[in-house]
């Protein structure tokens, strides 16, 4: 095939509304890499964090593109964008809450290219006059539509669809979704925020407007209601208590309603969660500033009400949802500090019963015929192992090849519930991702086992391929083993769940044949009884013909 | 002795024989598999286990769940894997019976799934069928009404 010849074009534009340009872009042909940044968050430091993380990818690329893998170069360029803009947001307390989505591409050949993306912003290819949308958006609501929780129609009427699920700084780890791309001559590739899909609507923007105008209002009325005396806010002058806490919602707030997302006032409330938790702070303080920062809002719409009934319904439809979105995330940083310590525990619980039962099993049943001496176990947690898993999954990719996606997938999920064999809920959330959506079919569901069968034995060749040392080698099958016995089952629990619902609507269906088949019964005996009424009522006497006597028969 | 026949000897061991009875424990129809396919490891390319399917196909018809029968494969699993840990020398043949294990698990759960894809399917063609019980019946419905109005009016 000859070379495709690439040409390149990027633009960006702060747009009407904003005085500060929130989106970065890549555009550098000599290293074929392209990106496009959308900041979001903190005290105007949407900005700062796309700024950040756009240089951070762009010399990590620089540095690292001749000497590693495309898939290992972009998970690491990202992990290390992610990094550094969380680490900044952490040192400063006015850019707490800070992040970026990502959507870049990078050419690593003539005709091939990755293209890596985390958040909202996506990827478009243009081939043969069709335009293919390549990336999904990491909201929560399309996660959900993933897992089939959601129909199509639901989520495009969902109250949260814009509210992000993955974000870039948020935590010092991301989690790209990557793709490979045979690109062919004519093809065009788009890069973009949802400053181009999805710009604000009008209504939005005047609602935005409002409530940007009545800032202060809202800052007086925290101020008034005590938000100063917090313990959230005991390390905080009154003055920054307000500025911070308070003026950060206020401004996630607006640039929710402009740009019909919730993924500010998302990020806004996950930090304050973590700073608070962080600090062994408890629930309750927490909800009741949440709860005394709804009064001071809603004092707010009531205040536009008195001039402007339909703004002040729109202000208050944001406000509403912008509450239930910080509830959420705080729920969400609750449930995942949860998962922590039940893993915590469970972990501690399996070495008291690994203890309890190794010194019985060796006092109790020392007349096993083929018992040895005590064989060297490697630690499972020990750095060689975890290293060797890691190079043996490496190897397990190469072995399946870039043709079989699940399968690669599969060895994606094995390793990463290997290598965190005490979080219980992880094999539920690779199994779940494995699982995506599909038909409850023969069709659709033996694939999936099907993968995960080419999975393991592209685990099984690369390690014996690996060779090393065995006890190590055969610590890493243990803990492939085990993923993988979890992520099976999990599996089947998806598909066994999935049918749930299909017997439960057979017996609603029996039910309400059962109990048509009743009424059915029931009007015919009263046609039945009506009918020998009628038949009684019309056989008088005198209209029927007399009936022969019998001979000899009483008179 | 084969490396099956060591397995076997570790039977009470794995489906706690002492506890639960020697007769049938929970999961002997996992454990056999496993031993099954140990035998063949190495002989003959793995293939459709129908001894496993039949097995579980009787236990969901006894009325076992689905999520019964995988809690079962994961116990006996998690217990064949300590008790090699502990009886065999050969760090390379506790990776094959772990590698025969984790084969023998995906069967389990493709198995278990694809029964529930079949009870899915014959619901579904249950649920066709009574609907258009009810459709039959909601015009039989229609008609003794329209009777019973008739009555009602004469």
């Amino acid at each position: 095939m000859s070379a495709i010849v690439l040409k390149t074009h990027g633009m960006t534009h702060v747009g009407k509304v904003r005085e500060a340009n929130e989106d970065a872009m890549i555009v550098d042909p000599r290293w074929g890499l392209y990106a496009v940044l959308d900041g979001m968050g903190g005290a105007m430091a949407g900005d700062v964090a796309s700024n950040r993380a756009r240089d951070v990818i762009h010399e990590y690329v620089r540095a690292k593109k001749k000497t590693l893998e495309p898939r290992a170069l972009l998970e690491a360029a990202i992990t290390a964008a992610s990094s550094a803009v969380h680490g900044e947001a952490q040192a400063r307390r006015d850019r707490q809450g800070m992040g970026t989505t990502l959507v870049m591409a990078l050419f690593v050949d003539d005709n091939k290219a990755w293209v890596a993306h985390v958040g909202d912003s996506r990827a478009y290819l243009l081939r043969d006059g069709r335009l293919t949308q390549l990336t999904r958006d990491h909201t929560v609501v399309a996660e959900l539509m993933a897992q089939g929780a959601l129909s199509p129609a639901e989520a495009e009427n969902h109250a949260y669809k814009n509210v992000l699920s993955r974000n870039l700084g948020a935590k010092a780890e991301a989690r790209p979704d990557l793709l490979e791309l045979e690109l062919v001559a004519g093809d065009r590739l788009m890069l973009c925020s949802d400053g181009l899909y999805g710009y604000a609507s009008t209504d939005a923007t005047s609602g935005a407007v409002a409530w940007w105008a009545r800032r202060q209002a809202f800052l007086g009325a925290a101020r008034e209601r005590g938000l100063a005396r917090s313990p959230i806010c005991a390390v905080l002058s009154p003055d920054e208590a307000i500025d911070i806490v308070a003026g950060n919602l206020a401004e996630a707030i607006f640039h929710d309603l402009e740009k019909s997302t919730g993924v500010n006032v998302w990020t806004y409330a996950e930090n304050l969660a973590h700073g608070w938790f962080d600090q062994g702070g408890a629930w309750a303080p927490l909800a009741e500033m949440l709860d005394l920062l709804v009064g001071a809002a809603h004092a707010v719409v009531v205040a536009i009400a008195h001039e402007d009934q339909a703004l002040a319904l729109l202000v208050e439809t944001a406000v509403q949802r912008a509450f239930t979105t910080a509830e959420m995330a705080v729920g969400g940083v609750l449930a995942e500090r949860l998962r922590v310590t039940e893993g915590e525990l469970i972990k501690a619980h399996t070495l008291v019963q690994t203890s309890v039962d190794e010194s019985a099993r060796f006092q109790e049943t020392p007349t096993i015929p083929f018992m040895p001496a005590a064989r060297p176990v490697a630690d499972l947690a020990s750095p060689e192992v975890r290293a060797h898993l890691q190079a043996v999954a490496q190897a397990a990719r190469g072995v399946v090849g870039t043709g079989r996606v699940p399968a690669r997938n599969v060895i994606d999920a094995i390793e990463r519930a290997a290598l965190d064999p005490v979080n219980a809920t992880g094999s539920a959330i690779q199994a779940r991702e494995l699982y995506g959506v599909r038909a409850l079919e023969e069709s659709g569901v033996s694939p999936l086992f099907d993968a995960l069968d080419q999975g393991r034995a592209a685990f099984v060749t690369a390690l014996r391929r690996a060779g090393g040392d065995p006890q190590i080698a055969v610590a890493v099958m243990r803990r492939v083993a085990s993923a993988q016995l979890a992520l099976a089952a999990a599996l089947a629990g998806l598909v066994v769940e999935g049918a749930a619902p299909i017997s439960e609507r057979l017996r609603e269906a029996t039910r309400e044949t059962a109990s048509l088949r009743a009424e059915v019964a029931s009007n015919e005996a009263r046609l039945a009884d009506l009918e020998r009424q009628y038949a009684t009522r019309a056989a008088k006497p005198s209209m029927l013909p007399r009936l022969p006597r019998k001979p000899g028969g009483p008179s | 002795m084969s490396l099956a026949d060591r397995v076997m000897v570790l039977r009470d061991e794995v489906l706690d024989t002492v506890e639960r009875g020697d007769g049938d424990p929970p999961g002997t129809d996992v454990f056999d598999a496993i031993v099954r396919a140990l035998a063949a490891h190495g002989e003959t390319a793995p293939g459709l286990d129908l001894t496993l399917h039949d097995a579980i196909a009787r236990r969901l018809a006894w009325g076992d769940t689905e999520e019964v029968l995988l809690a079962d494969a994961d116990q006996v699993v998690h217990r064949l894997a300590r008790a090699v840990e502990r009886a065999l020398r050969d760090p390379l043949e506790e990776m094959v019976v772990l590698e025969v294990a984790a084969e023998v698990t995906t069967a389990v759960a493709r198995i278990v799934a694809l029964a529930a894809v079949g009870r899915a399917q014959r619901d579904r063609a249950a649920r066709s069928r009574e609907e258009l019980a009810q459709k039959r019946l909601r015009e039989a419905l229609a008609e003794q009404r329209a009777t019973l109005i008739r009555f009602d009016r004469g």
